[in-house]
């Protein structure tokens, strides 16, 4: 049932996939200023959406570790498991919004480039869960989880700074979209599009999410069962 | 079509070609993942099964 389930939810984020690409390469007009390198917009702007909600999963994840690691392990442990699956599926958005942006950079720019204040604090939200994902991969120990999840809260806490980046400060990235104030806002020819792109990235988000949790539930299960036949076989 | 808008082209291509490029990579490493996963469990309750019957041989 569990399996069906799943595969039904595969088919309806493929059909919304090849559906929100139709709707950005056909059925989006033109823009007048861009061309058609505004179509990057389409992939870029929900990458950037899917990363910060999943950087706040594993932000949530990681508090949920720590206010369980003691009273209740098995809670903890599945927390630990959400807040690892939220930073490596962020991590794989945020790669997406970091290649996406240079390449559009480049063409409406004329840089690849720039130590722009959105730019530069989405980097260095890349550094920071790239460096949680290598700590979770290469330390050792029985503090590994603990670190971990102090370094999930430390780095969601540059989310709402990447997300304000470019309203504090008007530098080279274009002004928001949406929620920029007087002027901001999508022509309503754009706007479908860019909501059925929206919408497929998410449920595509969801679906890697969920297997990335599946995964890592059976990593668990099998250490912990390796951990139990090697206290057994010392006694 | 002028030459802006065949580079226009080229780049929104190439932006949509790396992302589907970088999703379909994570999703086989996902996938690689989990059949390793599968075979340890596997292997693991085989070797537990086999223990398990040599602890119960008089």
């Amino acid at each position: 049932m569990k399996k069906l389930g799943i595969s039904l939810y595969a088919v309806v984020v493929i059909a919304l996939l090849v559906w929100g690409f139709y709707q950005a390469i056909y059925v989006a007009p033109l823009d007048a200023m861009q061309g058609e390198i505004f179509r990057i917009i389409f992939y870029h702007v929900p990458s950037a959406s899917v990363a910060f909600l999943f950087f706040a999963i594993s932000l949530l994840g990681s508090i949920g570790y720590l206010t369980w690691r003691r009273s209740r392990p098995e809670w903890a442990q599945r927390a630990d498991a959400w807040a690892l699956a939220g930073a490596e599926v962020g991590v794989v958005f945020c790669t997406v919004v970091l290649i996406t942006g240079p390449i559009w950079g480049r063409r409406a720019w004329g840089i690849w480039w720039t130590w722009d204040a959105r730019l530069t604090t989405t980097l260095v939200l890349w550094l920071i869960y790239v460096s949680y994902l290598l700590l979770r991969r290469f330390a050792a120990g029985p503090q590994v989880q603990t670190l971990a999840a102090v370094l999930g809260i430390f780095g969601a806490l540059d989310v709402p700074i990447v997300y304000m980046s470019n309203r504090w400060w008007r530098t080279q990235h274009p002004a928001p979209v949406f929620g920029g104030g007087e002027g901001s806002g999508m022509d309503k020819s754009m706007l479908g599009p860019f909501m059925w792109n929206m919408l497929a990235w998410f449920a595509w988000g969801v679906l890697i999410l969920a297997l990335r949790y599946g995964v890592e539930r059976l990593h668990q299960k099998n250490a912990g069962r390796e951990q139990m036949e090697a206290l057994e076989s010392r006694v | 079509m002028d030459q802006r808008a065949i580079l226009n082209h080229e780049f929104t291509v190439a932006a949509y070609t790396v992302t589907w490029v970088i999703q379909l990579t994570y999703l086989a490493f996902l996938g690689l993942k989990w059949r390793a996963e599968k075979r340890a469990a596997r292997t693991g309750n085989a070797l537990r099964r086999q223990a398990d019957s040599g602890a119960h041989r008089p």
